[in-house]
């Protein structure tokens, strides 16, 4: 069993949840501090080059990701709540618009942190998109022939 | 079930000159022989890559005597969890290693004057 569990079931929501053995105030460390977010959130393929935080309820964040090749691409967003064990944020994948709203729960228990996000999006096509491109970047390799071949089903 | 047909299915995908075998049947069923020849590949080599196709449900091979083309079988490829999938261990690679960061705060804050070596 995979510690990371994925569901789509809901038509145009992506959800995530995850078992982190550390107390629920170091995993929002760790997932808000700039240099920690660099050290963690690029992946195999990507590496993060900039990492901006402002978390409070109108703050911005920003992270920019930058591919093998030089290509970079950014997410950011806007925080709409923060409190201890729940954020909300907004996110749009290059400025683009169709921009995702992420709602993430943390849940201590004996020291290890339940995170769970919901990642919500206008539509099911737009969900979809997210799921099938940008961010599988970290995916570790190529799947060019396999993304042709999934073009012209 | 589910779960080990769809690790068939990436396990077939994870190669990529059998993504390359799967994008050229997209165009149209071929042959072994006919497989072999853009792929410069040997005739085993193919035969091994469609066998494994085969068994992930990614390919079907007709009846047609000795040529028994091959067929792009679309349905797994379609399914949304091979996408879900892909999301998936791009996130799970991730948390990996925010799980190693995690352990180093942890540790500092159990030293807190101690970070460096003696």
């Amino acid at each position: 069993m995979s510690k990371l569990q994925v569901s789509a079931e809901v038509p145009n929501e992506i959800h995530m949840t995850r078992v982190f053995d550390a107390p629920r105030r170091l995993v929002i460390k760790a997932m808000s501090t700039p240099e920690l977010i660099k050290r963690w959130q690029g992946g195999v393929r990507t590496t993060v080059v900039v990492a901006e935080v402002d978390l409070r309820v109108g703050g911005r964040y920003r992270t920019v990701y930058r591919l093998p090749d030089g290509t970079e691409f950014y997410f950011s967003g806007v925080y709409q709540e923060v409190s201890d064990d729940r954020v909300v944020h907004t996110e749009a994948f290059n400025d683009q618009p169709g921009e995702a709203l992420v709602i993430t729960t943390y849940a201590e228990r004996d020291g290890k942190t339940t995170m769970s996000v919901v990642m919500r999006f206008p539509s099911q096509e737009i969900r979809d998109q997210v799921l099938a491109t940008g961010m599988a970047d970290g995916a570790g390799e190529s799947y060019d022939e396999l993304d042709k071949l999934l073009a012209s089903l | 079930m589910r779960a080990a047909h769809l690790d068939a299915t990436f396990a077939a995908l994870a190669d990529p000159t059998r993504r390359a075998i799967l994008a050229r049947l997209a165009q149209g069923e071929a042959t072994v022989m006919e497989l072999v020849e853009p792929f410069a590949l040997s005739q085993p080599a193919i035969s091994k890559h469609l066998k494994v196709l085969e068994k992930a449900g990614l390919i079907s091979r007709g009846r047609d005597g000795a040529r028994r083309p091959c067929r792009l079988e679309p349905a797994p490829l379609r399914a949304i969890d091979v996408w879900i999938e892909r999301f998936r261990a791009s996130w799970e690679e991730r948390f990996a290693a925010l799980d190693d960061v995690l352990e180093e705060l942890k540790q500092n804050e159990r030293q807190p004057k101690r970070r460096g070596k003696p």
